[in-house]
């Protein structure tokens, strides 16, 4: 009990130290603490690496320019990296500064000049410098001092120059994409690692890892898909359970602090929304006659179908939001875990400002509360995954499900 | 909000990644997965039955053999009591031949000693007879010697065919 405490006390020490000295390199003393969030829930050109607030694993940047052409360059470039000595302290520490990128075409230099916007209405994102006159510059910054803000329409403010931006259709290999990548690559390699275990073993049964692999998998095939789809299962299985592991490892990846994970993935509406209208688009691409029936004359009385198509809209409004409720189940369940693990990890940095025994304090509780949280995570990254499989699976067979004899009742003799 | 509005280029990538992934998996993935399950399964499944009926037949066989050694025990028992019974019987009727041999024997004997001693008292006969007529012919002629003997003796003969 007392060598726990002790490791208790280690990790704590470990803590409060780097903090005292990043709350001593704020000016203000006070943490941004909504930036810092945001930060870490969104996207970026770059990967963090651990114990650094600067460097970035530089990934690949894929814009399309205004004039349509195609350009591809490292997230490296974005940034040049500088040492600033501290006035206080004395010591140096590297920053990274925003640049721009010039690309250079048919001998013309600064072709092309992208930057990472700051000031502007896309914020962290790349934007395309275009040729901007004098007097758009200087109406650029009447407009802002008008408005009493430095945001622009249309405009990015680098290096207390406005410029023209132009928002270039984007699809880098950001931080999130990459990470997107990895589960893949992850979750085919789990489960060609279990089918060459097959072809190699035959009918021995996997042990260990692979066994719970295999496990997982039947879990969600025989006890989800086959009770629910009867024999329609073997149809619906591979989307189901596709969907299932890689939500599953995009959920656990996001869980783990550094490289390979760390990304908010299935806490990003775009992942939640692609899989939402997969299984939107599978659903109804299936949907049989009953299921079409049902939402467009459904067995109501009348009055509720005719005139007025009372029931008809509640249908139709039905298909689209069971899948938005989908999508943002799995959104704000992933989303709403990794807020509260980074807002009670920002906790110790907000009451750093109050003294080290505060501090210490509230380390400690922070970390005891960042644990649980974590735990209960993991617990909400299998639940999440499995209900959104479930449902999808219910979706389904409700779409392909056949009408069961409900004549019968009314055929019966009346009198 | 940036949160709440999806960004394109990851709905892109995920959409890729996605179909991507679902192609590979759907086609060399899980119907592997799924199809060795059912079969071990089906092959648990099968296994449990042969078992059962295994141990059924065991069961089955261990009653059958204990028939079987029943019924074999009962005839044994039946042979046993048969070849006694043989037995005795052999033995009597070896008996019964043995006797009924000897006394065969025996009366061959008592014949042929009855017709040797006939034999034997047919030749007795003969030398008795023999030897009697050989006696009285040497007294006869003892007796004869002279003639006048002779004619007395012829006339008392004729003397005596006359009288009969």
């Amino acid at each position: 009990m007392r060598k726990k405490f002790a490791i208790l006390f280690l990790l704590m020490s470990i803590i409060s130290l780097p903090l005292s000295a990043k709350a001593s390199e704020e000016e203000s003393g006070t943490v941004d603490v909504k930036g810092n969030i945001f930060h870490h829930l969104g996207d970026g050109y770059g990967w963090e690496v651990p114990f650094s607030h600067t460097y970035r694993i530089p990934l690949p940047v894929i814009v399309r320019a205004e004039d349509g052409s195609w350009h591809c360059f490292s997230s490296g470039r974005l940034v040049k990296y500088d040492e600033m000595s501290d006035p206080e302290s004395s010591k140096t520490h590297t920053v990274a500064i925003p640049q721009i990128v010039n690309i250079s075409k048919d001998g013309k230099e600064n072709a092309y000049q992208f930057v990472l916007a700051h000031e502007s209405k896309h914020k962290d994102k790349v934007v395309q410098l275009l040729p901007t006159s004098e007097i758009e510059e200087h109406e650029a910054e009447s407009i802002a001092a008008a408005q009493n803000d430095e945001i622009v329409d249309g405009y990015v403010k680098f290096d207390g120059k406005y410029y023209k931006e132009y928002k270039p259709f984007d699809i880098s290999i950001t931080k999130n994409v990459l990470a997107l990548f990895i589960a893949a690559a992850l979750v085919t390699w789990m489960v060609m690692s279990l089918v060459r275990f097959y072809t190699r073993n035959g009918f021995k049964a996997p042990r260990k890892g692979m066994g719970f692999l295999e496990l997982c998998v039947d879990f969600i095939y025989t006890g989800v898909i086959k009770s629910t789809l009867g024999d329609k299962a073997p149809k619906f299985a591979p989307y189901l359970l596709t969907a299932f592991f890689f939500i599953l490892v995009m959920n656990l990846l996001g869980l783990i602090v550094i490289f390979p994970g760390g990304a908010n993935l299935t806490g990003n509406i775009a992942i939640t929304l692609v899989l939402a209208v997969m299984t939107f688009v599978i659903t109804n691409i299936n949907g049989n006659k009953h299921y079409w029936k049902e939402i467009f004359w459904p067995d109501v009385p009348l009055f509720l179908k005719f005139p007025l198509p009372i029931m008809q809209v509640i249908e139709v409004f039905g298909i689209f939001t069971k899948p938005a409720a989908l999508c943002v189940r799995l959104f704000a369940n992933m989303m709403g875990g990794h807020m509260i693990v980074i807002t009670l990890t920002l906790l110790i940095f907000i009451f750093a400002a109050y003294g080290a025994a505060i501090a210490g304090v509230s380390a400690v509780v922070s970390l005891i509360f960042s644990i649980f949280m974590l735990a209960l995570d993991t617990l909400v990254s299998f639940i999440q995954a499995y209900v959104f499989t479930l449902l999808s699976t219910i979706f389904i067979s409700m779409a392909i499900h056949e009408e069961h004899e409900p004549h019968e009742v009314k055929e019966s003799p009346a009198a | 909000m940036e949160l709440f509005t999806p960004d394109f280029g990851l709905v892109f990538w995920m959409f890729v990644a996605f179909i991507l992934l679902f192609i590979v998996l759907a086609k060399w993935g899980w119907p592997v997965i799924i199809k060795q399950m059912e079969g071990r399964a089906d092959a648990i499944d099968k296994g449990v039955e042969y078992a059962r009926e295994a141990k059924q037949q065991l069961d089955n066989a261990k009653e059958s053999a204990q028939q079987v050694i029943g019924e074999a025990q009962a005839r044994q028992a039946e042979m046993l009591r048969e070849a006694a019974k043989m037995k005795s019987q052999i033995i009597e009727e070896a008996k019964r031949e043995a006797s009924e041999e000897a006394r065969k024997v025996m009366e061959q004997a008592k014949v042929s000693i009855e017709q040797s001693r006939k034999e034997a008292e047919l030749q007795f006969r003969n030398e008795v007879s023999k030897f009697s007529i050989d006696i009285a012919e040497k007294m006869v002629r003892g007796q004869l010697k002279n003639d006048e003997e002779q004619q007395k003796l012829v006339n008392k003969m004729l003397d005596e065919i006359e009288k009969n």
